[in-house]
């Protein structure tokens, strides 16, 4: 009798333990994650199209330039982070817009008139398209600014920065795409 | 119909008449929170579909709820889709696919996440079946006056033996 119970209060202890066992190792999955750095759904899938307005006039289309690395940079006049990654980018086209990349800066919420002033006194020299409805940056999942999306050749995103990039890591990853292609 | 079986029944409807009472609210609530009100409005219709959104620049404010230019955008995309004939399931399969799953508010049905849905109701499942045995081993159990009468332990032969002779012994005892 006595073994009886010692073996069922045994068995309640046992499964009391299994399920909190259970409980902090999904807590722990979760609570292990950095909230903030979320990996883009969108890495390895075709960069969605657009065809926006550019600062300088005209259109352009994403599509246009298949074939190249396109380096889609997320940014707005009155974002602090993005006038701290601004020399990484400007470094960025210098260094590689004879090699088949394109740096293009997607302006976010902004007014057109603050971008143009922006662009004029930080020497942006690449192309700069007006997301103005942000129909684009919800198509990107856009979830602030600076955002950085690296396309390939194929028109593929491989890789995804959410905040400042700097201009080492970016050269490494056009690098890496540029020894593949040849 | 026997005294015992008249305490069982006294016993056995009040708990049976409150599990009845618990089951139709649980079910009521199912129904209420899978279903709910259908929209009437085209506005109504993105409140909800935006309601099941997160806002993906805020902390924790839903679509419906944030202010933020983006979300503002995010509706106006979700009323743009439904008057383009796309159902609240593909409006938000398209956030989905560029925000991922943590753009709901809910936690999708798949992977590790679709546990939030049926860990309760495992969890409630069980404690029915630990409520129902609890109630099964209260309603076995012998009472106060059964115990009684059934708690003395049974008496050897020998202990027969013993307690003639000493009955006989006092008997020879008495005066008289």
């Amino acid at each position: 009798m006595r073994a009886r119970l010692t073996r069922r209060r045994a068995l309640l202890l046992g499964s009391v333990v299994a399920v909190v066992a259970v409980i902090v190792g999904l807590l722990s999955t979760g609570l292990g994650r950095d909230p903030s750095v979320i990996a883009s759904p969108l890495i390895g899938r075709a960069a969605p199209n657009f065809t926006l307005p550019q600062l300088t006039g005209g259109k352009l289309t994403l599509s246009k330039l298949r074939g190249q690395i396109v380096v889609i940079n997320f940014w707005a006049s009155w974002c602090a982070q993005c006038q701290d990654e601004q020399a990484a980018l400007n470094q960025t086209w210098q260094k590689f817009q004879d090699s088949g990349v394109v740096v293009l800066g997607v302006d976010f919420e902004d007014t057109a008139g603050d971008a143009r002033s922006y662009v004029n006194s930080a020497g942006v020299s690449y192309p700069v398209v007006e997301d103005a409805a942000s129909r684009t940056a919800l198509v990107y999942g856009l979830r602030g600014v600076p955002e950085t999306f690296v396309v390939n050749q194929a028109g593929r995103i491989v890789d995804h920065v959410i905040g400042p990039i700097s201009a080492g890591s970016v050269a490494n990853q056009i690098n890496s795409l540029l020894q593949k292609s040849t | 119909m026997t005294a015992r079986t008249v305490r069982r029944i006294r016993v056995t409807l009040p708990a049976l008449l409150v599990l009845i009472a618990l089951a139709a609210g649980a079910g009521t609530l199912a129904v209420v929170a899978v279903r709910g009100q259908p929209p009437a409005t085209r506005a109504q219709q993105v409140q909800q579909i935006a309601a099941g959104l997160h806002c993906p620049i805020c902390k924790d404010l839903s679509v419906a709820d944030s202010p933020a230019p983006l979300a503002q955008q995010m509706r106006q995309e979700i009323a743009q889709k439904l008057n383009a004939g796309q159902s609240a399931s593909q409006i938000r399969a398209g956030f989905v696919a560029a925000y991922g799953d943590t753009v709901l508010m809910s936690p999708p049905r798949h992977g590790l996440a679709g546990a939030a849905y049926f860990l309760p109701a495992i969890v409630l499942i069980a404690g029915l079946i630990a409520a129902f045995t609890l109630l099964r081993r209260w309603l076995r159990a012998p009472g106060p006056d059964q115990l009684e009468s059934d708690s003395s332990p049974p008496v050897s032969a020998s202990e027969r033996r013993a307690l003639a002779k000493a009955v006989a012994r006092l008997r020879e005892e008495e005066p008289g």
